[in-house]
């Protein structure tokens, strides 16, 4: 039997656990922790950048790298209760 | 049935505490969901809350304002209009994934491109409703809209029967089904029998309040 698809919602935390894991991580590190499509990550990443749960930071090789925003934190911190609710009201 | 009787000698102090009190419940609704939308900004919580923004609007409009507008009509459109609204956010917040790639260009949901066809639906009901001078397009749409949502939140919980609100949210359904269905019958067949009408209230207020408990719940 195959795995189960993965909820947005939980898409959307294992991207942001990554990121809190390693901090300033690489996108390439990033969209192999993620475990999506080139695509899917890129649309999620500019969701999640537009919606200011995480930022992109340039290091000093002049890289690009991602790290959690205070929203983003926020958002690891209560997600049990955002999933929660989520899954009761069937949203 | 001297329960029925006090209530029936003081209709217009009933109504006006049925319309506090579910303006309130829809206040609270919309409050104690707000951190959760902030954190997390979940479509299906922005459609949720909204459902009972429009909710809160709709009887605020229909049992308090009435009182302050000289004009009798202005009233009973806004509430047509707000509770076609409400329903359509309501059974959008549980199918909210299909529109997604359209919607998600657009920072606020109350004027995205899916809730302007809601509104002009809304509308269009309203004015046909003026017309016929009878409510029978708000039925039908109510009626169809809760139809359609105790089906998907029957599948909702089948889907999860190990958490607990999906069968209240399931029950909320079914009442207000039962609720749209009796206030139809009262219009068309009884007359607007105050009996049958009370019947609506309290069937109204458990939906509501059924909401509340699961917000208040599950925002702890």
């Amino acid at each position: 039997m195959g795995k189960k698809k993965r909820e947005r919602l939980e898409v959307i935390r294992d991207v942001l656990k990554a990121i809190q894991t390693k901090k300033n991580i690489k996108p390439t590190r990033l969209l192999y922790a993620s475990n999506l499509s080139p695509q899917m990550f890129k649309d999620y990443i500019n969701e999640l950048v537009e919606k200011k749960f995480m930022q992109i930071d340039i290091d000093k090789k002049e890289k690009k790298t991602f790290s959690l925003t205070k929203k983003g934190y926020d958002f690891l911190q209560e997600y049990k209760t955002i999933e929660n609710f989520v899954e009761n009201f069937g949203l | 049935m001297e329960i029925y009787s006090t209530i029936l000698q003081n209709k217009e102090m009933i109504k006006i505490l049925y319309g506090i009190l579910i303006s309130l419940i829809c206040t609270v609704i919309v409050f104690k969901s707000h951190r959760l939308f902030n954190l997390s900004l979940h479509n299906g919580i922005r459609y949720f809350r909204n459902a009972f923004f429009f909710y809160g609007l709709a009887f605020f409009t229909r049992y308090i304002l009435v009182h302050f507008l000289n004009d009798s009509n202005l009233p009973v459109i806004l509430f047509e209009f707000f509770i076609i609204s409400a329903g359509f956010f309501l059974i959008h917040s549980l199918i909210w994934k299909r529109t997604y790639p359209i919607e998600r260009k657009y920072l606020s949901s109350l004027l995205s491109p899916i809730t302007l066809i809601f509104y002009a639906i809304a509308l269009t009901l309203v004015v046909l409703d003026l017309t016929w001078k009878f409510y029978l397009s708000m039925f039908a749409s109510q009626i169809l809209i809760f139809f359609l949502a105790s089906i998907i939140s029957y599948k909702n919980y089948l889907r999860r029967p190990s958490k607990p609100f999906p069968k209240f949210y399931l029950l909320a359904m079914i009442l207000s089904l039962l609720a749209w269905i009796l206030n139809a019958m009262a219009a068309s067949i009884f007359s607007w029998n105050s009996g049958v009408i009370i019947d609506v209230y309290i069937l109204n207020i458990t939906v509501f309040l059924l909401f509340l408990f699961g917000v208040i719940k599950l925002t702890k």
